[in-house]
């Protein structure tokens, strides 16, 4: 018995791999099992490869391992596209349809199966060649299957499995004289159902929770769950969602909703990304609040749409002409996900201020079955200042105030008309031209986002408070460092800071880095943003190194590890 | 009813003394806004960037003068979120069909109920006057534009009103901003149209139009009046029409005529109108 697995799954569009790594995922879950599940897939809908790889864990979330213990595979031709996500080791499972190309070294356990024969046999067509493997999987990992039948029942998400059980039942008796041993699970620590999400779909969930009542957006991977997540939820709040012409249409719907007073969503990746950099200059001079959710993918350009990478950081950051401040948020796991949007909108609507939370394709659509509690944990929600009874005579949209945050009023109220502008302005929304008014309008929009600094909650410790040597790592590479320095045993030698609030750092990141003597910063792009992003915020130690490299490969174990052991020394 | 004046702000207005921008702002606050007794707190004025996009600050109603060619989205999203505001949007030829000409066929086919008052003085005239979508294209000795002798503008010139049509806007009208008791008239009646509403203002640049652009303008303008015969110009083949501004077939064939050759002011076209909130319809 074994506490983990990590299973690879592929085959051609249409061979059902993606659905047939959801109903395991989705079985497993509803026995208590921890997974993700990243897919893959080239930018073909019909007829190109697919591919998922997911591993199942007994005792908590852990990532998948580098080798795979099993492999399904429907298709050696759509197995090369996806080679280096789906390593195979001596010790491979591996369980296949048709005949392997000469230069495919298979494992010694390997097995070649008619599964399309067998779908062919039992249900007449060769479509349900998934579902007889599935049926095949649940046997080798030693699901159980009275509880697989009931949820089959009562869950309409596997609607499929109920109308060809038989075919799962097929693949669960093929070679009966065959055992696999080495494959069966061990029950979950905690038998109760885990959920499955992803980050995408927490994120949307979270805007529902801080109270965004309109979305716009415009459809781009890896972020188009956010967009159909938001139009379900709007549609029973009554919200308003639109599909915009571009992103620069829904990044400017967005603006006019919340200066209207609704609060509002917008969410892209990468090059969306890009044509909104205007407005969020708009947003941030004219002081509206503004949520954008960048689930980024590798850039430059249109780069490869599908896969991970962190190399947007110095565009949130920076991005845009003039001085434009705003906050930048990144959370590196499925809660945090949840937890900084609704963070995210408070920023937004107490600081009015734009606020940008770096998501990624990994933390974006990889699919997770976790404990879903913190959907309903207890969320401060917070509202935009107002104008009270004190701005009754004579309203100053931009009054300068000891916190620097003028109250707002929404377009409806009365007695507070005001008119605002990008160009920069006087206390009352008027144009100015002169340098005093615009040396004190930029103090204005800096000096409030000051206090952001203090939100050590928003930058994350784990180990030893005494150690001299650390690492910085943030978003999605953060659960592959915490995970690579837990396994190497150098908890106690390294600590390592994961910053959620990026810009302003807050003061607590600057503090880890002047505790040590031995910095590694861990970051998936080319030309290390964080590092460089962190120079400018504080004195680095002598000895600091940047583990940066591209993205469309997530970080494998041995890879942090060579690395991880160079600085602990 | 407001007194006129409650809806102007203390601001002064940066354009040229003669400016055709006085004829709408004048129109907006003098007339329309008292005329409808539109409360200023339920009214939003949005604008981008040029000499009209100037407007907001001087109406004091809320207003948002934002960047240039979003003024139509950020009009939709503050609509959509706040279906009980009056929302306007102004601006120019440059605003509304260069750079964020992209944004009208959607708007448009959303049908979302704001008032766009596209002001065309045939130039850029905030950056001294270089050539827009709508500037026409001029013989040397008339008194040429800035810098069309080197870098001359395309013909055919971006049609407003045509384009309108053929996209089908929901309510389609042009006037001119020195006839204010007309124009005032088109704004009213496009506010309280239910739907995407298109007004195109014939506007005098003092500064950078040649003398004989408006002097044509004004000659040959013709008013579309409700089941009164239509003035055709000579180059058209068609026979007159009695206007009715039901028919978007005729409003095609108005769209056709050459702005210059027969400037035409009045409604060309008022559609059918439909609900914009898409969740509500659902039900």
């Amino acid at each position: 018995m074994r506490a983990s697995i990590t299973l690879g799954i592929v085959g051609a569009g249409g061979h059902g791999i993606v659905a047939m790594g959801s109903l395991l995922q989705r079985i497993a879950a509803s026995q208590g099992y921890f997974s993700r599940m990243p897919r893959y897939y080239t930018a073909q809908i019909r007829g190109g490869g697919s591919a998922v790889r997911l591993n199942l864990d007994a005792r908590r979330l852990s990532l998948p391992g580098d080798v795979l213990d099993l492999l399904v595979c429907f298709s050696w031709e759509k197995y090369l596209e996806f080679e280096t996500e789906l390593t195979l080791g001596a010790d491979t499972v591996v369980v296949y349809e048709g005949e392997p190309p000469a230069w495919v070294v298979l494992p010694d356990n390997s097995f070649k199966i008619g599964f399309s024969r067998i779908s062919q046999d039992e249900t007449g067509s060769d479509r349900n060649m998934n579902l007889v493997a599935l049926g095949l999987l649940s046997r080798m990992l030693s699901l159980d299957r009275e509880r697989m039948g009931q949820v089959i029942e009562e869950d309409t998400a596997l609607q499929l499995l109920k109308d060809n059980i038989f075919a799962l039942d097929d693949g669960a008796n093929i070679f009966p004289q065959l055992s696999f041993p080495d494959m069966a699970l061990e029950p979950a620590r905690d038998e109760s159902p885990k959920a499955v999400i992803h980050g995408n779909n927490a994120m949307a969930r979270a805007a529902l929770r801080a109270g965004c009542r309109a979305y716009f957006g415009y459809p781009i991977t890896p972020s188009a769950e956010v967009m159909q997540d938001m139009l379900e939820g709007l549609f029973y709040e009554k919200g308003v969602f639109v599909q915009a012409e571009d992103e620069i249409a829904a990044v400017a719907m967005a603006i006019g909703a919340s200066f209207v007073g609704v609060k509002s969503l917008t969410a892209t990746s990468g090059p969306g990304f890009d044509l909104m950099t205007e407005s969020i200059g708009l947003a941030s001079a004219a002081e509206i609040p503004l949520v954008v959710i960048d689930v980024q993918r590798c850039g430059p350009s249109t780069g490869i749409p599908s896969k991970s990478e962190q190399a947007d950081l110095d565009h949130a950051i920076y991005g845009g002409h003039g001085d434009a401040p705003r906050v930048v948020l990144a959370p590196y796991d499925i809660d945090g996900c949840y937890r900084l949007v609704v963070e995210g909108f408070n920023i937004a609507e107490g600081f009015q201020t734009p606020v940008i939370l770096l998501s990624d394709q990994w933390l974006g659509q990889t699919f997770v079955a976790m404990d879903n509690s913190f959907f309903n944990s207890d969320y401060n929600v917070v509202e935009r200042k107002k104008p009270g009874t004190d701005d009754a005579d004579g309203y100053l949209r931009y009054r300068m105030t000891e916190d620097f945050i003028s109250p707002m009023a929404a377009a409806g109220d009365k007695g507070f008309t005001y008119r605002t502008t990008g160009l920069t302005h006087n206390q009352r929304g008027v144009p100015a031209f002169d340098y005093e008014t615009h040396q004190s309008l930029h103090e204005k929009r800096w000096k409030k986002l000051a206090p952001l600094r203090k939100r050590n909650d928003l930058a994350r410790v784990f180990g030893k408070g005494k150690s001299k040597k650390g690492l910085i790592t943030w978003g999605s590479s953060a659960p592959f460092v915490l995970e690579a320095v837990e396994e190497l045993g150098l908890k106690s030698e390294l600590k390592v800071c994961v910053p959620e609030l990026l810009h302003p750092l807050p003061d607590r990141v600057v503090k880890f880095v002047q505790s040590l003597d031995s910095l590694l910063v861990v970051e998936m792009n080319y030309s290390g943003q964080l590092h460089r992003h962190l120079r400018a915020q504080a004195d680095l130690p002598q000895d600091t190194r940047a583990y940066c490299r591209v993205g469309g490969r997530p970080f494998s174990r041995t890879e942090l590890a060579d690395v991880i052991r160079e600085v602990a020394g | 009813m407001t007194k006129g004046g409650e809806y102007r702000t203390a601001v002064k207005p940066i354009w040229c003394s003669g400016c055709g921008n006085f004829g709408t702002l004048t129109a907006l606050t003098k007339r329309v806004l008292p005329g409808l007794g539109l409360p200023r707190h339920q009214t939003l004025i949005v604008s981008g960037i040029g000499c009209s996009s100037r407007m907001p600050a001087y109406v004091d109603t809320y207003g948002f003068n934002s960047i240039h060619g979003r003024a139509v989205p950020i009009a939709q999203g503050a609509k959509l979120a706040r279906p009980e505001l009056t929302v306007i949007v102004v601006g120019g030829d440059g605003d509304f069909f260069s750079i964020g000409a992209g944004h009208l066929p959607h708007v448009v086919r959303r049908n979302v109920d704001i008032t766009c008052i596209m002001v065309n003085n045939f130039i850029y005239a905030l950056t001294k006057g270089q050539i827009s979508p709508t500037t026409p294209n001029v013989r040397r000795g008339e008194g040429a534009f800035l810098s069309h002798e080197y870098y001359p503008p395309v013909n055919p010139l971006l049609d407003m009103v045509s384009y309108s049509a053929s996209t089908r806007a929901s309510f389609i009208a042009q006037g001119i901003a020195t006839d204010v008791t007309h124009l005032e008239s088109l704004i009213q009646q496009g506010i309280e149209h239910k739907g995407f509403s298109f007004i195109a203002v014939l506007t005098p640049c003092v500064t950078y139009n040649p003398q004989w652009l408006f002097e044509i303008i004004r000659e040959e303008a013709f008013y579309l009046r409700d089941a009164e015969p239509v003035s055709l110009p000579d180059s058209s083949a068609e026979r007159p029409w009695l206007h009715d501004p039901s028919d978007i077939s005729l409003a095609f064939k108005l769209a056709q005529f050459p702005l210059l050759e027969k400037p035409l002011l009045g409604v060309f076209f008022r559609g059918k109108t439909e609900a914009a909130n898409q969740f509500e319809d659902m039900e």
